[in-house]
């Protein structure tokens, strides 16, 4: 038991500073969206209006959730918990990787491993400092939800919620780790199960059924799928109860149980997925530093592409079957063209739109990683072996931004295709998939310019990078989704490079902002390929 | 031997912040040698390889390689290098093959032939993928890309830390045939042994700055021969010789150092006492870093 305790206070002071960045982040978001809509949404007619507006776009309920009524917390709860939950399960994914598949992949479990430990103290350890992390991140959120000015009780109850998530996905990526042979796999797939969890839950919450006034949504069954619909099922600030955490903690304590079993039967470094004998030389591709560029980074844009596809299918097929539910639905239709005059654009279109400019973060979210591969290069010596040939920094940095902007240019346009393949089955028309496809790539530009400004980063401040390419990119998402409801001024929102995409094929296509977006990005990779040749390579 | 310059660096300094990891560090590598290159862990070894190849730009003084300038002609510079780092890192998800491939072809490509020769002669089986090999595989692999091409100089850094003695003489053999092809090596290394047996001229650097150079006969003479006689029972008539230091007795036997210029008064004593047994051997290099830093290496 104390070598456990030494082995959590090691870990614990290895991720002070992460830990505070995602546990603070969060808090501060939870503060944000509360304040915003106890100042900005005092009166309970706007709150009505904002309400109807999200029942009657099913892309709101896709994206955000279900609404509970014209509460103020309700309100807050609606708007931020999916978010909020994702976050914290990504926090829980990393957290539980960095200190179990990788560490033993890179060999610093073995050390810990030849001491008189139990074999699955590590794990052990790691555990209690998930769940740990995540009763903080229910502490941090629940006071700054009343803080913010929402009741304390609710608070609670909604912090517990996304905690509740967060600890689930602990005992997810626990086992995940069990069978992968990498940090990188498992750190991978974990996240996609955060992003299933979150899509499940996205499906039933788009399904769901309103009530006659508009004012509140029941999920459909599929959103009790996910450990996301358990948290949302909760109801904090309407009628609250945690019995439907009562899944998530289950959950954990299964899935944690089978990790502990796992790793307590299963030998240092081995998986399930064991590693095939591979080609004893390169062929073409693999010689030189483009081919390096694209094999290190095909695999990673492949499970990309397959988000990417997924979500483009599931809002192309969903957008219509959800159009004709809406209008289908006479009082309802009623309602919101009485509440919210001026709705005229296709509801299907809406919510296409919506989802393509989800579909534009995952495109630089795809760009973005295959870029920081430059930092990881650098900082695990490989960059030294490669620059130590005839090879320019020019070319080695170069050839990975432009892997990375294919990786945008792919997400985008496979997400398209998936998405006006299912549009062109149920309207009979195959011209909506080059309409789709069109408009999914209007969300190309901004996405590149995360790229070059994540290069940019690696030039500049190489330490950096990797927290800066992704913090970037949260904060932008962040400006974009959150906004309005923040009321960010606009200054701030225009910042993001996200708000001047497109919202094709609900708006026309901007063609100066697209090639300012392209301009900024051709000036700043410019500039990222020239600084990178002035600094030294550090390790 | 031609002397050309392959190597030139005058008073160089490199500082990361507060630290000082080069400090003023000379060296003159000439057409044809083989350079050791010695010094404890930290002393800049490291740091001044990566000047060299023009990874890292000195704060300070000159470097030059074939003459040219490491930090803006690197590209120029490396096509006639081979380098194997000390830690080597490789591509988790490619096989030693391929990372073999992709490191030559970037130089330029290497004969299929000599690539085979030397997979076949370190044992080395390319089919794996890199997260599986152990530490001397990992550097098998730089190896064989170094060697498979050939190149005006290697710059070798700790090479054959994790290799085996079997493999280790295979590597010494590699140097032995670069040499003979008149290429110039750089070898660094902590391994005495190592360097005495490969290299012609020596460069000790300690916390950045050169502390010795030159050949191993010249540094010899600046150091000391061990003796440990049998038969000997005047300890202090020995230790009234001036250059014999550390006279003492070691069960039956008799241990000193000694000064090359006290050989002869030393040899007189010794067969005045009627020694009846005697080995000597000439001082390592550790004694000479024992000398320098107070400390073995």
């Amino acid at each position: 038991m104390r070598s456990v305790m030494l082995l959590l206070a090691a870990q614990t002071r290895r991720d002070r500073w992460v830990l505070l960045f995602w546990i603070g982040g969060i808090g501060l978001l939870a503060l944000a969206i509360g304040s915003a809509i106890t100042t900005s949404f005092a009166d309970e007619a706007e709150r009505a209006a904002i309400v109807a507006l999200a029942v009657a776009n099913p892309a709101f309920l896709f994206l955000r959730g279900i609404p509970d009524g014209l509460g103020i917390g309700a309100l807050a709860f609606f708007q931020g918990f999916s978010f909020t939950a994702v976050l914290a399960g990504l926090m829980s994914t990393f957290l539980v990787v960095r200190h179990t598949r990788a560490d033993e992949e890179l060999g610093r479990a073995e050390m810990l491993a030849s001491t008189p430990l139990r074999r699955n103290a590590e794990l052990i350890a790691t555990l209690t400092l998930g769940v740990m992390a995540n009763l903080a991140l229910v502490i941090v959120m629940a006071a700054g939800y009343s803080a913010g000015g929402l009741p304390l009780g609710g608070s609670v109850v909604a912090a517990l919620a996304v905690g509740s998530v967060g600890a689930f996905f602990v005992g997810v990526t626990a086992v995940v780790v069990q069978a992968l042979p990498t940090g990188r796999a498992s750190n991978g797939v974990a996240a996609a199960l955060v992003g299933v969890a979150y899509l499940i839950r996205g499906i039933g919450d788009a399904l769901g059924t309103p009530n006659a006034e508009a004012t509140q949504v029941t999920a459909s069954w599929i959103s009790w799928l996910s450990p996301i619909g358990w948290g949302q099922a909760t109801r904090p600030y309407s009628e609250p109860t945690l019995f439907p955490l009562l899944l998530s903690v289950g959950g954990f304590a299964l899935l944690a149980g089978i990790a502990l079993l796992a790793r307590s039967r299963r030998d240092l470094g081995s998986s399930l997925v064991s590693e095939r004998v591979g080609v004893a030389a390169a062929g073409r591709g693999g010689r030189s530093v483009l081919g390096l560029a694209w094999r290190l980074q095909r695999a990673t844009l492949l499970g990309w592409c397959v988000g990417g596809a997924v979500l483009g299918a599931l809002a192309g097929g969903l957008g219509p079957i959800i159009a004709e539910a809406v209008q289908d639905n006479r009082s309802l239709s009623d309602l919101i063209a009485r509440l919210v005059p001026g709705v005229t654009a296709d509801i299907a279109d809406i919510f296409t739109a919506a989802l393509l400019g989800i579909g534009g973060v995952l495109a630089a979210a795809a760009g973005v990683q295959a870029v920081l591969r430059l930092r990881t290069e650098e900082a695990e010596g490989r960059a030294e072996l490669l620059l130590a040939t005839p090879l320019s920094r020019v070319r080695w940095a170069g050839a990975t931004v432009g892997v990375a902007v294919v990786s945008v240019f792919a997400t985008c346009a496979i997400l398209g295709l998936a998405m006006g393949i299912a549009i062109a089955q149920s309207r009979a028309d195959m011209t909506e998939v080059a309409r789709f496809a069109g408009a999914a790539l209007a969300h190309a530009p901004a996405a590149i310019v995360f790229v070059t400004v994540t290069a940019l980063a690696f030039a500049v401040i190489p330490r950096m990078t990797i927290a800066l390419g992704w913090g970037l990119l949260v904060i932008g998402f962040v400006i974009g989704e959150f906004g309005e409801l923040l009321q960010l001024p606009e200054w701030l929102r225009d910042v993001s490079p996200f708000h001047h995409s497109s919202a094709v094929p609900v708006e026309d296509l901007d063609g100066v902002a697209v090639l300012i977006l392209l301009g900024i990005a051709v000036v700043v990779a410019g500039a990222a390929l020239i600084l990178v040749g002035r600094r030294d390579i550090t390790a | 031997m031609s002397a050309e310059l392959i190597i030139e660096t005058t008073a160089l300094v490199k500082r990361f912040g507060r630290t000082t990891a080069l400090d003023g560090f000379d060296l003159t590598v000439t057409g044809g040698e083989v350079h050791g290159f010695l010094g404890p862990n930290g002393a800049g070894k490291s740091t001044t390889i990566r000047v060299l190849l023009g990874l890292m730009r000195a704060t300070s003084g000159t470097a030059r390689v074939f003459g040219l300038d490491p930090w803006s002609q690197s590209v120029t510079i490396n096509r006639d290098i081979a380098y194997v780092p000390g830690d080597v890192s490789l591509w988790p998800n490619l096989t030693g093959g391929e990372a073999i491939d992709l490191l030559t072809s970037l130089r330029g490509g290497a004969s299929a032939k000599r690539r085979a020769e030397l997979i076949d002669a370190f044992e080395f089986d390319p089919r794996k993928k890199a997260r599986t090999y152990s530490k001397g595989n990992r550097q098998k692999v730089a190896l064989i890309a170094a060697f498979a091409r050939p190149a005006r100089l290697y710059i070798l850094d700790e090479p054959s830390s994790g290799l085996d003695p079997v493999m280790e003489s295979m590597f010494q053999r590699q140097i032995e045939r670069v040499r003979a092809e008149g290429a110039t090596v750089l070898l660094s290394s902590h391994i005495l042994s190592e360097v005495e047996q490969l290299c012609d001229r020596v460069t000790i650097i300690r916390a950045g700055v050169a502390v010795e150079s030159g050949t191993l006969a010249d540094l010899r003479h600046l150091s000391r021969t061990g003796f440990r006689v049998a038969g000997v029972t005047d300890l202090s008539a020995l230790r009234s010789i001036a250059g014999v230091h550390d006279a003492r007795q070691v069960g039956d036997a008799v241990q000193f150092e000694m000064d090359a210029h006290a050989m002869s008064a030393v040899l007189a004593e010794l067969a005045r006492q009627g020694a009846s047994a005697l080995s000597a051997a000439p001082a390592s290099l550790e004694s000479l870093f024992l000398r320098h830093y107070g400390t073995a290496p």
